[in-house]
Order: structure tokens, then sequence, then C-alpha cells
């Protein structure tokens, strides 16, 4: 078989994300080995490969939380920069989800959401929460508004944290496997709230364990192994026809063909 | 064996003064060790290693003795430390806020170490600085964890204070010592003093597991 992958559509655009060299080791493990990757604006990309290969830290890297021993990564044309003051306006401009939602447990979904707006953007409080609101009702959990976390099942207080992600108005949206922490019956909703967003054009880098998912909604599916890519390119490549002996074995190991 | 109970309706004004003692220096020592051991734990969780140590010091050291003991080293110490005379009140006051400051300081810092990284980190990447986190996502969580045991410490306090009787100041239990002493009615005055307190104490212990109940966290 000779096929060519498809051109990656976006790749004509400079890249919001570029990753260059990008290296992590905890103690002798290289957790990162030079990571040379790029996310294209409105673009889904999607992380996957097996547990501890890099794939969360790589994310975790991308906006500071978990800074890189190596290499460069340029938000926006702007190499990511590391002192914590300089970072912070980078953050601001980049929504993260997180496994175990990280919900704030003393406030409630309203202010959850509205809490980023007012006290990092200064916005009036009445806008803010008008705001979260809206957010509340795309994330379907308008009813919830006034519902501490603990009163909402996983699905929900994550679905909570993506409206609070996307309060700052973010340019890309991290998601550090948003359902691995999910009973199977609330992946779904979860699934179907970032699949909306993926269909409003957003940039979304999301590392996943959801392989039919994945194959759905990704563009361009990069799969990581110890530390390294393994493989790149668009889903029907990686799910369909993985270039890469490993890449086969991996997504076999998981009942993919 | 003959009881003369009007022994103590005879003090009663001397019994009432020194119960009201009693509960001015529970509420004038919590009112200083709180915001003592708040600055404590700050300085223990703060990145400069001497202030952290210094603050390690303080605590293990107050935490670590008995209290009659600071008490009793506090009124002969205090005094060639510093060239100005204390009451005997001041000295008692100050052996309370020394040894409730280093539980407190433990306290706070528990408390603020028990709120997860992953708060910290859904502060930090909505953008906001370490101090919005500690004042907006940390501290808020910390307080609901901090507030029962603060209650607990209240409750033990208030019964501690009897241990400044030692150097004469004149709450509770030195008001009764001192009445059981002049009119050899021990058992009498013994008992006065346990039901005044347990009348006072109940209250309060009753208050400080409705506090705990009010303010578990659920998650």
């Amino acid at each position: 078989m000779t096929e060519t992958a498809p051109l990656r559509r976006a790749a004509t655009q400079r890249p919001l994300l570029e990753y260059k060299h990008v290296r992590k080791t905890f103690g002798a493990f290289k957790a990162l080995d030079d990571i040379s990757i790029n996310i294209y604006p409105g673009e889904v990309v999607c992380f996957i490969g097996p547990s501890g290969s890099g794939k969360s830290t790589l994310l975790r890297g991308t906006n500071g939380l978990d800074p890189f021993d190596g290499g460069e990564v340029f938000f926006d044309g702007q190499i990511l920069p590391r002192k914590q003051s300089e970072v912070r306006k980078v953050r601001q401009r980049m929504g993260m989800v997180f496994q175990n939602f990280e919900l704030f447990p003393h406030k409630t979904a309203l202010q959850n959401v509205a809490i980023g707006p007012i006290t990092v953007l200064n916005k009036d409080r009445t806008e803010a929460e008008q705001q979260a609101m809206a957010l509340l009702a795309k994330v379907g959990l308008a009813d919830k508004a006034d519902n501490y976390p603990v009163n909402l099942s996983g699905g929900q207080q994550q679905r909570v944290a993506i409206a609070r992600a996307l309060a700052m108005q973010p340019e890309v949206l991290l998601f550090d496997e948003p359902t691995s922490a999910l009973d199977p019956e609330t992946i779904g909703e979860v699934l179907s709230v970032m699949k909306t967003l993926a269909d409003e054009g957003r940039t979304m880098v999301i590392v996943t364990h959801e392989m039919s998912f994945a194959r759905r909604v990704a563009d361009w599916v990069i799969v990581f192994e110890r530390g390294q890519v393994l493989e790149e390119g668009p889903p029907e490549q990686i799910f369909e026809a993985p270039k890469v002996q490993r890449t086969k074995e991996f997504l076999s190991h998981l009942g993919w063909a | 064996m003959t009881l003369d109970w009007s022994i103590i309706w005879l003090n009663k004004q001397e019994l009432a003064e020194g119960a009201l003692m009693t509960i001015v220096l529970t509420v004038l020592t919590m009112g200083l060790a709180v915001p003592l051991g708040i600055v404590l734990a700050f300085m223990r969780l703060s990145k400069w290693r001497s202030l952290a140590f210094l603050s390690l010091c303080f605590v293990e050291l107050f935490r670590n003795i008995p209290l009659i003991l600071i008490v009793y080293w506090s009124f002969y110490v205090i005094p060639i430390l510093i060239p100005v005379q204390f009451s005997a009140f001041t000295t008692g006051l100050v052996a309370l806020v020394l040894c409730v400051s280093a539980y407190n300081a433990e306290t706070f810092r528990a408390g603020i170490n028990s709120v997860r990284q992953g708060q910290t980190n859904a502060g930090l990447a909505l953008g906001m600085s370490q101090l919005q986190v500690m004042k907006e996502i940390i501290l808020p969580q910390a307080a609901r964890r901090v507030l029962p045991i603060l209650a607990t410490t209240w409750v033990s306090l208030f019964k501690d204070t009897s241990l400044v009787s030692v150097i004469a100041v004149g709450e509770l239990s030195h008001v009764a010592l001192q009445i059981r002493s002049q009119s050899f009615r021990v058992l009498e005055m013994l008992t006065a003093m346990a039901v005044i307190y347990w009348i006072m104490g109940y209250p309060q212990a009753k208050l400080s597991d409705w506090v705990r109940k009010k303010f578990e966290v659920k998650e």
C-alpha cells in the first residue's frame, strides 16, 4: 500500500504551540526525550500512548505547572517564559481541564466558573456571573448553578470544570485525561461537550485513552512512548494504517484491530 | 465528717470574679495566639529557610514542654530578660500565649498543607498569582478544617488556664484554692471548683462538637 497521509490541513499557518526539543527527567527516568511537535490553530490534537509515556507531562509543562528541563515551547510565536510572574500571563490564555476536575469545593458551580474572570481579569461580579451562567447553560448545567461540587456527579463536575476553563476565553484548551476518573455512564456527557467545542473550531489538546473519541474528533493524533513521539498523523492513518509497528501493538492491546 | 457548703455562698463574689478571670484569660490568650499562630505557620511555610527554621524552633520548644513549666519559666525568666515588671496576670497570659500559639501554628500549617496540590494547580492554571491562590482557594478551605481543631484547643485552654494559679493569677483555681487554705473546707471548695468548671466548660465542649459537625469538609 503506497498511500500517503492526507496533508495536515492547518499546517499552512503559524503553529499556536510549537515544542522544540523538549526534555524532562525525573531522576534517571526520561519522561520527555527530545519532543518536537506543533499544534496549529483550530486543531483538535489527541495525545495517546501507554501510561507513563510522557503525554500528560508534556501537557502539564505547556502552561508551566510542571516546567520542562530543556528545550523550548513557543505559544503564539512567543517563547514560554520561566518566571512565575510572566508565565501567569500565558496561563490566562490557556484553559486547562484536569483528570480529577479540581473544582473548588467551597464554591458553587456558578462561583467556580466566575472566579477566574473576577480575580484574574478583574471583571465586574454581575457581568462575570452572567457569563458564567451562559457557560453553564452551554455545558447543560444551568439548573445546577447553585450546587456545590460535592452535590454533583463526576461528569457534571467535569462539565463545570470545562465551563470554568472557557470563562477565561482561552486560545487553547488543554485536557489532561478528562474522562479517566469518571464512571463509564458519565463519560459520554463530557465527551459530547468536548465534541461541541471541537465543532466550534477551538484549538484543543487532549490527552486521552478514549480511542473511539480520538478517532472521531481529532484532526491530528500523536502517539507517545517512553517520552518520545512514536508516530503522528491524521486519525485515519493512526487508527487504520499505522506506520510504526509499536503503534499497531499499542492499539491492538486496547482492542483496536 | 461534717460538710459546710455555706462557705461557697459566703465567697460567691470572689468565686465569680475568679470565674470571670478564667474567661478573660481564655479569650485574651486565644485572641493573641490565633494571629501569632498564623504568622508562625506562614513563617514555617516560607521559602526563606531562616524564617522557617525560627518558627520550627519556637513551635517545637513550646509544644514539647509542660505548660506549667512555661508558666514558672515566664515568671522567673522574663524579669531577667527584659527590665520590665510584669504583673502576675501578664506573665500568666504570656505563658499561655507562647504555648497555645505553638499549637495553633501547627494547626494552621496542617490545615494549609491539607489542601491538595491539585487545587493550587487549578488556581494557577486560571492565571491566578500565588497570593490569589492562597486567598481565594487555599485559606477558605484550610479555615474549614482548622476551625474544629481550634475549637478543641479552646476547650483545653479553658481548663489549662488553671495552671497559672501557681504564680498567683487570680483566676478561678487560684481563688478557690485560696479560700480552701484559709477555711480548711477542702472537699467543699474542690467540689465547687469542679462544678463551676463543668458548668462553664460543658456548653463550650458542646459548641465545639457542633462546630466540628458544621464545618466538616465533604468532598
